[in-house]
């Protein structure tokens, strides 16, 4: 919910306010008199005036009461201090009401005269006024109690649905956002380093130093892109690996190989952007530039089962710098695959070879 | 001057012999692509100055310098780790950004030439700055300021202005390598440097105690005594 559709959203249940009190109230009154004409047969005309004035004085008070609550923020109030403060406010109100009815023709609704005298017929005439009033008093006070429940009911349920609406938008924001987050950016190390080696093969070899500002250009490009598109067919992550370890391999020489080996129909399955490119540079770089030799980067891929599995396999050093693990990337690209995938896509990393980690990405086909 | 460039990546050490092929006065006697390569260059070609990057398989730069015996000038070289490099303490090095830029190589080269030619005035194999790793800190430290080492195990313990960091070395090997005219042994576990001496007094078992200015009193054991006052007395 944004800021402009809040009055529009406030003269709605201002709205419906006045429609439910003028609708409450008018019932009431309309059945008042009609009680009052049939069967007590009062004069109609008199009756029909005295209740009608009864009623707007009853909505002018409840509507007095409401604003009243309202400045003294009843609704955040807990349910046994709100019941408390209803109750007090009902008789409150009631007291001056319930003594106007007693003193109006209107009294003989809620008379209860006649049974009184069956009951105690000795009662005095003052006795009998006295519980008269109070009955009459009693009355306004409940009819104010069961108005306030019924507004804060209201009002309790439009906050709840309120809240939850802003929780379930908070949530989706937050997931978005989180996505954004986790989504890697190009390793700043690697563009140096990258930009380094083309000054190098500028002097050394121009055909190849024009090659890689091209696949430089793609692999920013594309880096840059992805903030867009939350996934990608295997195949366009694959365009942008193939640049990427191409420029590698140019930066290591012969200390980086690659190989790989992916069938046609796995390279349609859409996986998340920067995915593979982010477990294709953890492989680079705590597994060949730990290597003084380097070694053979391998990427498999099949679909079975309508699921993809990846593969990526480097050697690394037995020994590994203490900077080395589980990192940041990783925990990374297995946040944004339960935030894309839920539980059906897993990425692990198995170190359980001394001297070969093997990332293993799996990754339902989508329909 | 002799140099030795250190980097794995094959086009970044062609790149730098290529800038460095326009400054006469720097010859370049080796180049290493690791870190055990490296170190056993350094030990058997003695350069002068030393082109080392960051980021290397089997051990960092870091990691070389402290496994030196003797370490020479050092320029660092690095692509995104000058946050790592800007954590030294002491202006006695520098470092380049790769792509490296002609003018700033130039510019530290200047630096080094000036600070060889202070150190050529100095006597042959005496340690005049020392390489210190400790935990997530790294400093080049002159030893000229340091006003007293002592002996913890297997460490020696630096007391350089306020810090005090440890030494991965024993006590009597880096004591061959130290200026005579500067360090003395006072005792079995500590060397005192003699420029921070701010006053000798006698002591009440008759020994001699050498107030370190802004440091502790040392006691000069009996047996180095009598070597003190020679050496005091000059």
């Amino acid at each position: 919910m944004n800021d402009a559709s809040l009055p529009a959203q406030h003269t709605k249940s201002q709205q419906l306010y006045w429609i439910l009190q003028v609708a409450g109230w008018g019932f009431y009154t309309l059945l008042r008199i009609f009680g009052a004409a049939t069967i007590l047969e009062l004069p109609w005309g008199k009756s029909a005036l005295e209740l009608s004035l009864f009623g707007g004085v009853g909505l002018a008070v409840s509507h007095w009461l409401r604003n009243f609550a309202k400045r003294h923020g009843w609704a955040a109030l807990s349910i046994p201090k709100l019941a408390a403060r209803i109750a007090v406010a009902g008789f409150i109100v009631g007291i001056p009401l319930g003594i106007m009815t007693q003193l109006s023709d209107v009294s003989a609704l809620q008379d209860p005269g006649p049974e009184l005298k069956a009951y105690a017929p000795g009662l005095s005439a003052g006795m009998t006024v006295t519980i008269q009033t109070l009955l009459q008093i009693t009355n306004w006070a409940v009819l104010y109690m069961i108005w306030l429940a019924i507004y804060f009911a209201a009002v309790g349920l439009r906050e709840h649905r309120t809240v939850r609406l802003k929780q379930s938008e908070l949530t989706r924001a937050l997931q978005f956002a989180e996505l954004r987050l986790l989504k890697s950016q190009l390793n700043p190390h690697f563009l140096f380093n990258a930009l380094n080696t083309v000054r190098s093969l500028i002097a050394d070899n121009p055909s190849l130093a024009q090659s890689a500002v091209t696949r430089l250009a793609n692999t920013l490009r594309y880096s840059l892109s992805s903030r867009q598109d939350e996934l990608v067919t295997l195949a366009q992550e694959l365009g942008i690996v193939t640049d990427y370890l191409e420029l590698e391999s140019m930066r290591f020489e012969d200390r980086l190989r690659v190989e790989r080996i992916v069938p046609a129909d796995a390279a349609s399955v859409y996986i998340p952007v920067m995915l593979l490119q982010t477990l294709v540079e953890n492989a680079i770089k705590h597994g060949i530039a730990e290597l003084p030799s380097g070694g053979v980067l391998r990427i498999s891929a099949v679909l079975e089962n309508e699921m993809l599995n990846v593969e990526i396999e480097n050697p690394r050093p037995a020994a590994p710098s203490p900077a080395a693990g589980e990192g940041v990337g990783l925990r990374n690209a297995r946040d944004r695959l339960r935030l894309l995938f839920g539980a059906r896509a897993t990425l692990d990393l198995d170190l359980s070879k001394p001297t070969v980690a093997t990332a293993r990405l799996r990754v339902p086909r989508r329909r | 001057m002799k140099a030795i460039i250190i980097d794995d990546e094959p086009p970044a050490r062609r790149e730098l012999r290529r800038l460095l092929a326009d400054v006469a006065w720097v010859e370049i006697i080796g180049e290493a692509g690791n870190i055990e390569q490296a170190a056993d260059m350094v030990e058997s070609l003695a350069p002068d100055l030393l082109f080392l990057d960051i980021q290397m398989p089997g051990g960092s730069g870091f990691d070389l310098l402290t496994r030196l015996e003797h370490v020479p000038a050092v320029i660092f070289t690095t692509a995104h780790d000058e946050h790592a490099v800007r954590a030294f303490e002491v202006d006695a090095l520098d470092y380049l950004l790769k792509p490296i830029d002609p003018a700033r190589l130039a510019e530290a080269l200047t630096r080094v030439k000036s600070a060889h030619a202070e150190r050529a005035r100095q006597p042959d194999d005496v340690l005049e700055q020392i390489f210190v790793r400790d935990g997530g800190r790294c400093w080049f430290i002159p030893l000229r300021e340091v006003s007293l080492l002592s002996s913890e195990g297997n460490y020696i313990r630096l007391s350089w202005g306020k810090s005090q960091p440890l030494l991965g070395r024993a006590l009597a090997a880096l004591e061959r390598r130290l200026d005579p005219n500067r360090f003395f042994r006072a005792n079995r576990r500590q060397i005192i440097n003699l420029d921070f001496i701010d006053n000798v007094e006698l002591g009440v078992n008759g020994r001699l105690h050498a107030q370190l200015r802004d440091g502790p009193e040392v006691e000069i054991s009996r047996r180095q005594a009598r070597l003190f006052k020679g050496k005091m007395s000059i």
